[in-house]
C-alpha cells in the first residue's frame, strides 16, 4: 500500500503535472485590489524601512489602499519617478539643479557622520586631514597625529546619496577618492570599520549612534568641533546633514497627495525617531 | 612489512588528509553554531507565523515565509517542464557532435556562468517593465527559473546519459517507440537525477537575494496574489543585517529558518531516492 502510494506520488507524471496544477491555481487566485489604489515608492535604501512603516500605518487607515516600497538607491528612485514606473520616489538628498522640475517634499533629516573604530585613540581630525586621506595623500595615522598603522578608507558606492553629499561637502570628486573598501548601505559600512581597527568611514549618524551604544566598537568624530549626534542634527549646528525627500513628477495630487501630507504630520513622528532619523 | 620512511609518508598523508576534513568542516561548524547560537532563543512557531514589525526588528517572518514559497513554486513550475524536455531533446534526438547540440550546452555553460545581479535586471527590464508585471511573485520566479535552468537541464542530462545504451537498443529492438522508451524506460530510471537537479537549482533560488531585489521586490505584506511584490527570505536577512540598525538577531533567528528548510528539502530528496531506487530494483 505504502508502495503504491510512494509509487504514485513520484511518478514522473505527477513530477510534471503537480507543479502546473500549482501554477494555474496560484494565477488564478483572487486578484488583488484595483491598480488605482496602489501605490509604488522606490528609492533611497535608508529610507525604505522608514517609508514600509509609515505605508503601514498609512494602510492601517485606508483599508483599500496598498503602499508598495521597492529599495534601490536614490538615483534609482529618480529615475523611476521620470519614467512613472513609481508614483513617489524615495531621495535622501537635495535635488540638483537639473533635477528641478521634479516636486520634492522633505519628511525627515538625517546627518551623516565620520566613524573610526572605537580603539583608534584619535579623537578629532580637521576637514583637511579628512580630504588628504580620501584623496589618498595621507596613509598612515601616524601622518594625522595618530598611532602607525596604514589607514583603510571605506567609501560609499556610486549612485549613494550618502557619497553624493560627502564629495560636494569636502569639495572631493569620486576620481580623487582611493578607496580600499567600497560599501552600499549604512549597516554594512559599520561591520567594515568593527571589524578593522585601522578604518575610516562614514554613514548616517543616527544608525551609527545606535549601534555604538549597543555595542559595536565604533565611535563618532566631531566635524569642526560640533559633536555628531542627532540632537545637533536636530538643531542644525551640525554642518553634514542631509534631508530625506519624497519625490514626485509634478505637484503631488489625489492619492499621492494624501500620502505625502500624511508622511509629513506628526502622526508618523514616532515612527521616524524609531528608525533614528530627525522628523521635519 | 613497511619500512621506515614508508611509514612516515603514511602518517603525513593522513595527516593531511584530516587536515583537509578539519579545515572543510570548520567553517560549517562555525557558521551553523554561530547561528544557532545567536538566532536559537527567538525561534518560535509565532516567530515563524507572524508579521514583522518596525523594519522587521521586532515580529516574525510569516508572510516572507509564504513569499518565498510561492516564489519556489512558480520558479519550479516553469523550470521543470522546461528543464525536463530540453535535457530529453539533448541526450535522445541530438547526437553529442551535432551543431544544435553543441550550441545549447555551450550556451547552458555561459548562462551558468551569469552574475545573478545580472538575472535581476534582465528580469527587470524583461518581466517587470517589458511584459509589464511590474514587481511581482511572478517576475521573482520566473527570473529565477531563467537562473536555475541551465543547473536543472545538466544534471537532468547526465542522468540520462548515465542510463545504460543497452536499454534504448533493447526498447528499439522489440520495436517499443521512442516515445514509450522515454515514459516507461528512460524518464523512471532517471527520476533520483531529476530530483537532484530540481533540489540543486532550488538551493540555489531559494539562496538567491541579487536577482530578487529587482523583480519580486521589497514588500513584506502577505500576498493575497501572484501579482503582488513579496519579500524572499534571503532579501528580508540581507535588508537587516545591512541596511535595519538592531535588526541583527532577528536576521539571525530568519537565516536559522532558511538554513533549516534548505536542510529539510535535501533530507527528503535523498529520501525519495532512495526510496525509488530500491523500489525500481526490488518490485512488489
Amino acid at each position: 500500500m505504502n508502495n503504491i502510494i510512494l509509487g504514485t506520488l513520484t511518478s514522473f507524471r505527477a513530477l510534471l503535472v503537480f507543479p502546473l496544477l500549482c501554477l494555474y491555481v496560484l494565477v488564478f487566485l483572487p486578484p488583488a485590489e484595483a491598480d488605482s489604489g496602489k501605490l509604488v515608492i522606490t528609492g533611497s535604501s535608508t529610507m525604505a524601512p522608514l517609508l514600509l512603516e509609515i505605508g503601514k500605518r498609512f494602510e492601517a487607515t485606508h483599508p483599500d489602499i496598498r503602499i508598495d516600497v521597492q529599495a534601490g538607491g536614490s538615483s534609482r528612485g529618480i529615475a523611476d519617478t521620470i519614467r512613472g514606473l513609481a508614483d513617489i520616489g524615495m531621495a535622501s538628498r537635495t535635488l540638483t539643479p537639473e533635477e528641478n522640475h521634479l516636486h520634492g517634499t522633505v519628511v525627515a533629516h538625517d546627518g551623516i557622520g565620520i566613524i573610526l573604530h572605537v580603539s583608534n585613540p584619535l579623537q578629532e581630525l580637521t576637514n583637511k586631514q579628512i580630504r588628504s586621506i580620501y584623496s589618498g595623500e595621507t596613509t598612515n595615522w601616524q601622518q594625522v597625529g595618530g598611532r602607525d598603522g596604514p589607514i583603510t578608507v571605506v567609501n560609499k558606492a556610486q549612485g549613494r546619496s550618502t557619497l553624493e553629499l560627502f564629495l560636494q561637502y569636502f569639495k572631493l570628486s569620486n576620481r580623487d577618492i582611493h578607496a580600499h573598501v567600497v560599501i552600499g548601505d549604512n549597516e554594512q559600512g559599520i561591520k567594515t570599520i568593527a571589524g578593522n581597527p585601522n578604518a575610516i568611514g562614514y554613514v548616517s549618524i543616527g544608525t551609527a549612534q545606535y549601534d555604538a551604544s549597543h555595542g559595536l566598537p565604533i565611535r563618532l568624530l566631531p566635524l569642526q568641533q560640533i559633536p555628531a549626534s542627532l540632537d545637533t542634527v536636530r538643531t542644525g549646528v551640525f554642518p553634514l546633514s542631509r534631508p530625506l525627500t519624497l519625490v514626485t513628477k509634478s505637484s503631488p495630487k489625489g492619492l499621492t497627495k494624501s500620502f505625502i501630507e500624511f508622511a509629513q504630520s506628526s502622526k508618523v513622528h514616532d515612527l521616524i525617531l524609531q528608525q533614528y532619523f530627525i522628523p521635519f | 612489512m613497511l619500512s621506515p620512511s614508508n611509514t612516515i609518508g603514511e602518517t603525513g598523508a593522513t595527516l593531511m588528509v584530516w587536515t583537509a576534513v578539519t579545515l572543510i568542516a570548520t567553517p560549517f561548524l562555525w557558521l551553523s553554531g554561530d547561528l544557532l547560537w545567536y538566532g536559537w532563543h527567538q525561534l518560535s512557531i509565532n516567530f515563524v507565523v507572524s508579521v514583522p514589525q518596525n523594519a522587521g526588528r521586532e515580529g516574525g517572518i510569516g508572510p516572507i515565509l509564504v513569499s518565498t514559497g510561492l516564489i519556489m513554486t512558480v520558479c519550479m513550475a516553469v523550470a521543470m517542464p522546461i528543464g525536463l524536455g530540453t535535457a530529453l531533446f539533448l541526450s535522445e534526438y541530438t547526437q553529442n557532435d551535432q551543431v544544435s547540440g553543441r550550441l545549447i550546452r555551450g550556451s547552458l555553460d555561459v548562462l551558468a556562468g551569469v552574475p545573478s545581479i545580472v538575472f535581476g535586471l534582465f528580469g527587470n527590464a524583461f518581466f517587470c517593465q517589458l511584459l509589464g508585471l511590474g514587481f511581482s511573485i511572478l517576475s521573482g520566479g520566473l527570473t529565477l527559473a531563467c537562473m536555475v535552468l541551465p543547473i536543472l537541464i545538466r544534471t537532468v542530462e547526465e542522468s540520462f546519459r548515465a542510463i545504460a545504451q543497452d536499454q534504448r537498443l533493447s526498447a528499439a529492438a522489440l520495436g517499443i517507440s521512442q516515445r514509450a522508451t522515454i515514459q516507461h524506460i528512460l524518464l523512471p530510471a532517471a527520476i533520483p537525477g531529476v530530483l537532484v537537479g530540481c533540489i540543486l537549482g532550488l538551493g540555489r533560488a531559494m539562496a538567491e537575494t541579487a536577482a530578487l531585489i529587482f523583480t519580486s521586490g521589497y514588500v513584506d505584506r502577505m500576498p493575497t496574489s501572484l501579482m503582488d511584490s513579496g519579500r524572499a527570505l534571503s532579501i528580508h536577512i540581507y535588508d537587516l543585517a545591512m541596511n535595519v540598525a538592531g535588526g541583527n538577531s532577528n536576521a539571525y533567528t530568519t537565516a536559522l529558518v532558511l538554513i533549516g528548510l534548505l536542510l529539510i528539502i535535501n533530507l527528503s530528496a535523498s529520501w525519495i531516492t532512495k526510496k525509488w531506487t530500491t523500489l525500481n530494483q526490488l518490485p512488489s
